[in-house]
């Protein structure tokens, strides 16, 4: 199967293929956008218990965390502009980096949503009451007490969810965009050097979510800090008991894609 | 071209055929990488010397990579591993004799493995270090104290986690199309492929896996159910 195998192939693919970075970055950014635009509308009828609009977002959530994103992917991007067609709009001219962005936000916004959903449930009850009891309005409420609460919970899954989407992002060559997993079977085919074109994406996959993870992970401690003020503060005993809980948040709230990432 | 309702069915009755290979690809893949998984977790968790680091790396390498690479490497890299040693020890054996599937087999339950080893570890250490030292003082050894005792409530404590893992490596099977394994993806392809109904077939295809992901979840809270009967309270 192709040339023998030659370990300098792998340093000159390397550059070649981050010259295609920027295009999975690319991917990853926008639909992240989408993903939390999407995530956060379908999060609210289930946070506020709004019939029927419940059901639709409980029925999208299903659907995008029940199939895989490669299913999803095809469908979108040979569904939509025979749907669109029905509408009387061509989109047959639209580049298929949009289609994969909207399919990768859509599918995000569903992880997102149950993210958000549950870091919004873990904020005290009591929190919001309080609000309410200082004469704050539900909106408020929610931007200035809930919300900063959330946040500091969801930061790590958040940085579960990034790091997969951006492994998710090397399907995105199943419909001839050229991103980096696309680039480097370009490169594998001209050259007949597979194995070294791929050890090269390996690496840089892996030096690119490694720095994401480093980079959320900075994130974190500057949100987290309130809290680790407050418990060198508290007893010991609190402080353990607070601890548990809070792993225990985290856990429960797993959206699922903690797990397996494409 | 319109919609066609009819082919929708169609289509579902001719990927029936392939949920087979799918659910197997699955099968295989999380049972492999569970035990791959319970190897590494024991090892991270007492710090063998040596094995350690390699679990460490081989554990942030895999979930830093997506899945398709892992099963490109092997794809590719597999045949001239073995073929090289086959000559040098004078094997028969050569990499072509290996079925596509096996390479799916081998690089999934790779891949699942690195997961189910976090999964895994993150049960382990969610069990109360007393449970252990409990068995202890009761005379059990090491090994019976993990089985018996710990390895119980581990299991119990990461069953959310462990589902999503299956559910993660059932959607990860369409990958297999890759390496020209006929799962269920691959054949919503081929079914289309003649009329160029792309849409309805996918549609099927997407019918059939948000049926399967529904019944794990459904099994899993039954097991959870199950599992969770001590946690009750009350008196009776």
């Amino acid at each position: 199967m192709g040339e023998p195998f030659d370990f300098t192939y792998i340093l000159t693919f390397i550059p070649k293929l981050l010259s295609t970075l920027q295009i999975t970055l690319f991917i990853v950014a926008g639909s992240l956008l989408i993903g939390m635009i999407v995530g956060f509308l379908i999060a609210l009828p289930r946070l506020y218990q709004i019939p029927i609009v419940q059901t639709i977002s409980k029925v999208y959530i299903s659907f995008f965390r029940g199939t895989p994103v490669l299913i999803q992917l095809f469908l979108f991007y040979y569904g939509l502009p025979e749907l669109l067609k029905l509408a009387h709009l061509d989109v047959s001219k639209t580049p298929v980096l949009a289609f994969v962005i909207l399919t990768y936000g859509l599918h995000t916004g569903a992880f997102m949503s149950e993210l958000i959903r549950a870091s919004v449930m873990a904020v005290d009850r009591g929190q919001v009451e309080a609000a309410y009891a200082v004469g704050m309005t539900g909106y408020q409420a929610f931007v200035r007490i809930i919300m900063p609460q959330a946040l500091a919970i969801a930061i790590p899954v958040f940085s579960n969810l990034v790091i997969a989407l951006l492994k998710d992002t090397s399907l995105a060559f199943t419909l001839g965009v050229m991103e980096m997993t696309g680039k480097s079977q370009t490169l594998g085919t001209l050259t007949q050097h597979f194995i070294e074109s791929y050890i090269a994406l390996a690496l840089i996959y892996l030096v690119v979510s490694f720095a994401l993870e480093k980079f959320l992970k900075w994130l974190e401690n500057g949100l987290l800090q309130h809290e680790q003020q407050d418990t060198s503060v508290r007893s010991t005993r609190l402080t353990l008991r607070k601890n548990i809980s809070y792993r225990r948040i985290v856990t429960e709230m797993s959206t699922g894609k903690g797990g397996v990432d494409l | 071209m319109k919609l066609d309702p009819s082919f929708i069915w169609t289509a579902f009755w001719q990927l029936l055929s392939a949920i087979p290979i799918t659910l197997l690809i699955t099968v295989v893949s999380v049972v492999v990488g569970f035990v791959i998984g319970i190897v590494v977790a024991l090892i991270r968790i007492y710090k063998v010397p040596v094995l350690h680091p390699i679990a460490v790396a081989y554990v942030t390498f895999i979930r830093g990579t997506p899945m398709l690479t892992h099963l490109l490497l092997i794809y590719f890299g597999l045949p001239l591993i073995v073929d090289a040693l086959a000559v040098k020890m004078g094997w028969s054996f050569r990499s072509s004799s290996i079925p596509m599937i096996g390479f799916a087999y081998i690089s999934f339950s790779i891949t699942s493995g690195a997961y189910m080893a976090e999964v895994i570890r993150s049960g382990l250490l969610a069990v109360n270090r007393g449970q252990l030292e409990a068995a202890y003082s009761i005379g059990m050894t090491t090994t019976q104290g993990l089985r018996r005792i710990v390895f119980p409530q581990a299991l119990a404590a990461s069953l959310p986690n462990l589902s999503n893992s299956v559910i993660g490596m059932l959607h990860g099977s369409t990958l297999a199309f890759t390496v020209s394994v006929v799962d269920i993806n691959a054949k919503a392809q081929i079914v289309a492929s003649t009329n160029w109904k792309f849409f309805e077939a996918y549609l099927a295809a997407a019918a059939i896996f948000w049926g399967l992901t529904f019944l794990i979840e459904r099994l899993t809270a039954v097991i959870e159910k199950r599992i969770h009967v001590y946690h009750r309270g009350g008196v009776a």
